[in-house]
């Protein structure tokens, strides 16, 4: 029991101090599911020892959720309460420091829903808020996972947190003796990383793969990122723990072609496997799945850019989540084993002047995996070059 | 694994449509605002299914968790602990016209006993119970609260975690026994409407307490009507704010009362028991106080307004009580006020008056019930033209 108080308040400091990177005099908003308790209150004595005015943490439930989806009427199902809209009005105003706590309990709990309802049960205006105030920088911000039998399960066959809290915290650098110091590190590598991207002036990104033959445009003023941000009150923070990525924001009206997901993807309590989507103009046109292409589908119809990209990310072999072998069923880690885009909005922050023409503005942020060993990956740049990338998951670059 | 619905236990189910249904009485279209904890999770999670069967529009549950709260008060700055965040109130004033369920029944009680006393006092919003108090007067809200059974409130109870052993006695005095918990629920808010019907037709001016160390008489309000638990909001929906209830009650004249009185039961009031409480009322003011431990947490209470030494409420129970013949203290006011006679010192109830309530009723921000009643104690209505009437008698109730 000491162990593992001890190892859940590392892991909270982490989160407080390179994370979200709470300032004293700040408002905390922690958001978690109630089987995140134990880490939430940790997170909360450790931002009240930083020197937060206040850490409001807000629960939810997917059991709650799931009656919702079950009984509430159609137009219920994406409403946002007028006091939760409020809230995060409020965090965006006060520049509070904003902790995401995730990582499904059980993920098998909506299965059995239509996956129509599943993909429509999200409170868009809040969404939006959300990803309004991310593209305006307002809040120092970290999105962090916590390990539970019901997500053990998932990854094992058997309910072993510990076992998961050991890949989490090899993930995350806690194994480190000094993990701030080896965060330090790991900033400036994956900074210096897109710093040479962007001295490219790349036109496009391809993919090629079996399934997949993709490209996607990106913006003259897209500017790539790695894993550290800054707000607009000049604190710095890292918003994903782990992060493995540098990733900018596409030109959404410039995505042709077919690709092929490569590692299932956990949406709205349903695992998405075997996904394909088919690009015009931008626009995704044709899904299809081996499993629950009704949820993506749903997602896609909540409003009308939802099916333009937002987000190409890239991701190399040296990923501490790539090394684990895993498949997390989360797209906090998922997504940093492997390169991945994302319909839906875009991080304004990724672009020179923000939200420009094609520059995508959704409620919707879904990310899915493309890289792997057989996808290979090459820039094309503005004077026609073609650059490789990526080959067999190895970094081509000399950063 | 197969895609199946979740498996479902079935006497919390019942228990959660009892509280919806009866509790509550949740209508068709209303939000539900569900103030809950993380351990009374599978109680909140039936509730919500509960409120959703019974045709609300959304179910919004608020999940407190006592830790958080543990971490404010123990680390965090001193304005924190009155802080009344903006959404809490938005939050607080969108429950106007719907639903309002709450849970309680302590999980960890001894949570918060390494904390300054003074400090876990002040951690409160008091802008947000304000918003909540004026929605009581206004009787905005229809409302209920029901207790979930966990392993800390059984410890606290029996002494061991013996949580089926609390179940039992909780669906005992909820009366989910029954074979119909509803019709039950109907047959005995009847009979203590009955009660509250023969008690008003009496027109009494006060009450008379007698029993070892208690000689109390209590003026009564001539305004004041005398109640069930059976409440309604002012578009007159019917509601059963606490479940179980055992008791009719009203709000004395808190000008008009001599005596002494003692109480018979522990009281379990900010973490602390008190035990063999004896009052001194001089023209309505509580004077003197003594108990044979905690008499210190009573007197401090006294102190908190000018008010908080008037008393607010009477209420009547008798042997019938299934909270009384559980003969368990139960640590919870829930529970602890439907087991016998009580009394409270503090704030009035507003629902017994109809419109306003005049100069009789108390005003303070304390209200705290202790109990009185058991078999020793008589209870006399005494009326306007100085006739006495027997109420109670060996905890048999003598009207009819």
């Amino acid at each position: 029991m000491a162990a593992a108080l001890e190892r859940i308040d590392r892991y909270a400091e982490l989160i407080v101090q390179i994370g979200a990177n709470v300032q004293p005099g700040q408002t905390v908003e922690v958001t978690a599911r109630i089987e995140h308790a134990h880490v939430a209150r940790a997170v909360a004595r450790a931002s009240y020892r930083a020197g937060a005015a206040y850490v409001d943490v807000l629960y939810s439930d997917q059991h709650v959720r799931r009656a919702m989806i079950e009984h509430a009427a159609d137009d219920v199902l994406s409403w946002t309460p007028p006091w939760l809209l409020q809230r995060a009005k409020q965090f965006g105003k006060e520049n509070a420091a904003i902790v995401a706590l995730v990582g499904d309990a059980e993920p098998e709990l909506l299965a059995d829903l239509p996956g129509d309802r599943v993909g429509k049960a999200r409170m868009k205006e809040l969404g939006e808020e959300i990803a309004q105030q991310t593209n305006e920088g307002l809040n120092n911000w970290v999105v962090t996972g916590v390990p539970s039998e019901g997500w053990a399960s998932q990854l094992f066959g058997t309910p072993d947190v510990d076992a998961l809290w050991e890949l989490v915290e090899f993930c995350v650098r806690l194994d480190e003796d000094d993990p701030v110091a080896a965060w330090r590190a790991h900033v400036q590598k994956l900074g210096a990383r897109a710093e040479l991207l962007d001295d490219m002036q790349i036109d496009s990104l391809r993919y090629r793969g079996p399934g997949t033959d993709l490209t996607v445009g990106l913006l003259p003023e897209s500017r790539w990122q790695g894993c550290e941000s800054t707000s607009v009150t000049g604190i710095n923070y890292v918003a994903n723990m782990p992060t493995e990525e540098v990733f900018t924001t596409p030109d959404c009206r410039r995505t042709e072609g077919t690709v092929r997901s490569t590692q299932p993807l956990v949406l709205g309590g349903q695992i998405v496997k075997g996904l394909e989507v088919r690009f015009e103009h931008g626009r995704i046109v044709e899904v299809r799945a081996e499993e629950g292409a009704g949820v993506i589908e749903g997602e896609l119809a909540s409003d009308e850019n939802a099916a333009l990209l937002g987000e190409v990310a890239l991701v190399d072999g040296t990923s501490r989540v790539g090394q684990t072998g895993r498949v997390f069923y989360e797209t906090l880690f998922d997504e940093n084993a492997s390169c991945h885009v994302a319909y839906g909005s875009a991080y304004a922050e990724a672009v020179e002047g923000g939200v420009i023409d094609g520059v995508n503005v959704s409620s919707v942020h879904t990310d899915f995996m493309i890289g792997g060993p057989d996808v290979e990956i090459d820039a094309v740049l503005r004077d026609g070059t073609v650059v490789a990338l990526l080959r067999d998951n190895v970094w081509q670059l000399d950063a | 694994m197969a895609a199946v619905a979740p498996a479902v236990d079935q006497r919390l189910e019942a228990y959660a449509d009892l509280a919806v249904r009866v509790g509550a009485n949740v209508q068709e279209g209303q939000t539900v605002f569900l103030n809950t904890q993380i351990e009374h999770a599978p109680l909140a999670r039936a509730l919500t299914r509960a409120a959703y069967r019974a045709g609300a529009r959304y179910v919004d549950v608020r999940f407190r968790d006592d830790h958080v709260r543990h971490a404010l008060i123990e680390l965090g700055p001193d304005e924190a602990l009155t802080h009344s965040p903006e959404w809490m109130k938005a939050l607080y004033r969108a429950m106007e016209g719907h639903a309002l369920l709450w849970t309680t029944g302590d999980p960890e009680p001894e949570l918060m006993s390494d904390l300054d006393g003074e400090r876990v006092g002040r951690a409160r919003m008091p802008e947000v119970i304000e918003i909540h108090r004026a929605q009581m007067i206004e009787r905005s809200l229809n409302w209920s609260g029901v207790a979930y059974p966990s392993e800390g409130w059984a410890r606290q109870i029996y002494g061991g975690p013996d949580v089926e052993r609390l179940w039992e006695a909780v669906a005992f005095c909820t009366r989910l026994d029954e074979a119909d918990p509803v019709q039950a629920w109907r047959d005995h808010m009847a009979r203590l409407e009955g009660r509250a019907k023969t008690l008003n037709e009496l027109g009494l001016d006060a009450i008379h307490y007698t029993g070892p160390g208690t000689d109390l008489t209590v003026g009564l309000n001539g305004n004041a009507r005398w109640m069930s638990a059976l409440f309604r909001t002012r578009d007159g929906l019917e509601y059963v704010p606490n479940m179980p209830t055992e008791e009719v009650f009203t709000t004395p004249d808190y000008r008009r009362a001599e005596g002494t009185i003692r109480s018979t039961r522990p009281l379990v009031l900010e973490g602390d028991i008190i035990e063999g409480l004896q009052l001194t009322v001089q023209n309505g003011k509580i004077v003197d106080v003594q108990a044979d431990k905690g008499a210190g947490i009573v007197r401090g209470q006294l102190e908190v307004d000018d008010r908080a030494s008037y008393f607010g409420e009477l209420a009547l129970v008798d042997g019938t009580s299934r909270v009384g013949q559980t003969h368990t203290t139960f640590f919870d006011t829930l529970y602890d006020e439907n087991a016998t006679c009580h009394i409270a010192y503090g704030f009035g109830v507003p629902e017994v008056f109809d419109g306003d309530p005049g100069d009789g009723m108390n005003i303070s921000a304390v209200h705290t019930d202790f109990m009185v009643g058991g078999p020793e104690l008589a209870v006399d209505g005494i009326t306007k033209d100085g006739a006495t009437v027997p109420i109670l008698r060996e905890d048999v109730w003598q009207l009819h």
